[in-house]
């Protein structure tokens, strides 16, 4: 029986403040959307559900042993190299419930709309784009001696090259 | 939106009051034990500002993420052996000792929205039962999908669509692969010392992940895990994780 009434305690507390945020989707470029060289399987097939702005850097749109992970809600794609890992995520899904609201709005209000930070050795981006949570991170087999995990260079440049390349409505 | 939620509390709440009360189980050694400071009282005072007062519980529900007790919740960098902490082995026995202490927002250099200053800790750092490596298992806190293991990192993106993050686990132990879909309290792999090429003292960090939305603005950021942690620790203990 306890465990029966468990179940109910459970979808109550999963789904009482979660929710899906709205996009305004953007004016789409159909060079990024369909390029005359098709982007590898793994990629097109990986994100055919997503429905959020697919964005990657888009030097990496062909690197073909990137791991996809995505449902309708989010994705995140990593792209491993030789020393670290890349990876980028966009997320469509949002908690309402904090402690304090007034609080957490004055902290919203004063967050940039992009940052660039390392921490616990992981080279870290996070955006908003069109309503939408995005982080970019890199991770590094040797974080406090690689340039990529200790320098915000390359991270900067990942994030200025981002292209979308799919997600639907 | 909102009234559809409701009736699955309303289901719960007339089952119980249907449901004779039966009569508790009396406390276990561990539980009598157990005793945690409150939630942003940092320890020692000098590791940083906490978040004072704020009990909200921002993951309710979730398992604890270290399969079995005893645990002990307190700063690695502050504590015996730490790089700020008197001097001493990372392994004395007073830093697996209760009461725990959060230590979330703990001094760090990185940019932290939630902690005073701006800057801080993003999660918490939790010893095992014992200050032996590769012995205690790290477990989903949350039914979900890893999206993600790296050299020193395993996600976990959970059905609520918080992310949680499990750093410095042994990664030949890892038991998870990219993609991989978890139930709450499945194996991840063993709390470990690992972070990358530099070593750190053997202890799990934590940490949550989520998008908060007020007035139709969000952000993600990193919320404090103090106090779903000490919910989930005292159902471990009681024995219903
Ligand atoms: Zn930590």
């Amino acid at each position: 029986m306890r465990r029966l009434l468990i179940l109910p305690l459970l979808f109550g507390i999963l789904s009482a403040d979660s929710g899906i945020l709205d996009i305004k989707w953007p004016k789409p470029n159909a060079k990024h959307l369909k390029p005359s060289t098709p982007y590898p399987k793994v990629l097109t097939e990986g994100i055919k559900d997503v429905r959020l702005p697919v964005y990657i850097p888009n030097s990496y749109a062909y690197i073909k042993n990137m791991v996809v992970i995505a449902d309708k809600n989010f994705y995140t794609i990593s792209f491993p190299f030789k020393g670290a890992t890349v990876t980028i995520s966009g997320d469509r899904t949002y908690q309402e419930s904090v402690s304090n609201k007034q609080e957490f709005k004055a902290i919203l209000k004063a967050i940039p709309p992009v940052t660039f930070q390392q921490e616990e050795g992981i080279m870290t981006a996070e955006f908003n784009r069109h309503g939408v949570n995005y982080s970019m991170e890199i991770e590094c087999d040797k974080p406090q001696r690689d340039k990529r995990c200790t320098d915000t260079k390359l991270i900067k440049e990942l994030y200025s090259r981002l292209i979308m390349v799919g997600g639907h409505p | 939106m909102r009234t559809l939620l409701i009736i699955p509390f309303i289901l719960f709440f007339s089952a119980c009051t249907q449901e004779q009360p039966k009569p508790n189980k009396p406390l276990t050694e561990e539980e009598k034990k157990f005793t945690f400071s409150p939630a942003g009282q940092l320890v020692p005072a000098k590791s940083g500002q906490g978040r004072n007062g704020d009990n909200y519980i921002y993951a309710p529900g979730i398992r604890f993420p270290i399969e079995s007790a005893p645990a002990y919740l307190n700063s690695q960098v502050y504590g015996i052996g730490g790089l700020y902490g008197a001097r001493g082995s990372l392994c004395n026995e007073k830093n697996y000792q209760y009461p725990w202490h959060d230590n979330y927002c703990e001094k760090r250099r990185w940019g932290m929205p939630l902690c005073s200053g701006g800057k801080g800790h993003q999660g918490v750092d939790i010893r095992t039962a014992t200050c032996e490596k590769n012995k205690y298992y790290a477990v989903a806190v949350e039914d979900g999908i890893i999206t993600y293991i790296g050299k020193y990192t395993v996600k976990l993106r959970g059905k609520s669509g918080r992310t949680y993050r499990y750093l410095h686990l042994d990664s030949p132990s890892v038991l998870v692969k990219k993609g991989e879909k978890v139930n709450r309290g499945d194996r991840l792999g063993l709390v470990s010392n690992n972070m990358g090429s530099t070593k750190t003292s053997i202890h799990l960090h934590f940490d949550i992940k989520e998008t908060i939305k007020i007035n139709g603005k969000s952000t993600k950021v990193y919320v404090p895990p103090y106090t779903s942690l000490v919910d989930a620790y005292k159902r471990l203990l009681r024995g219903n994780p």
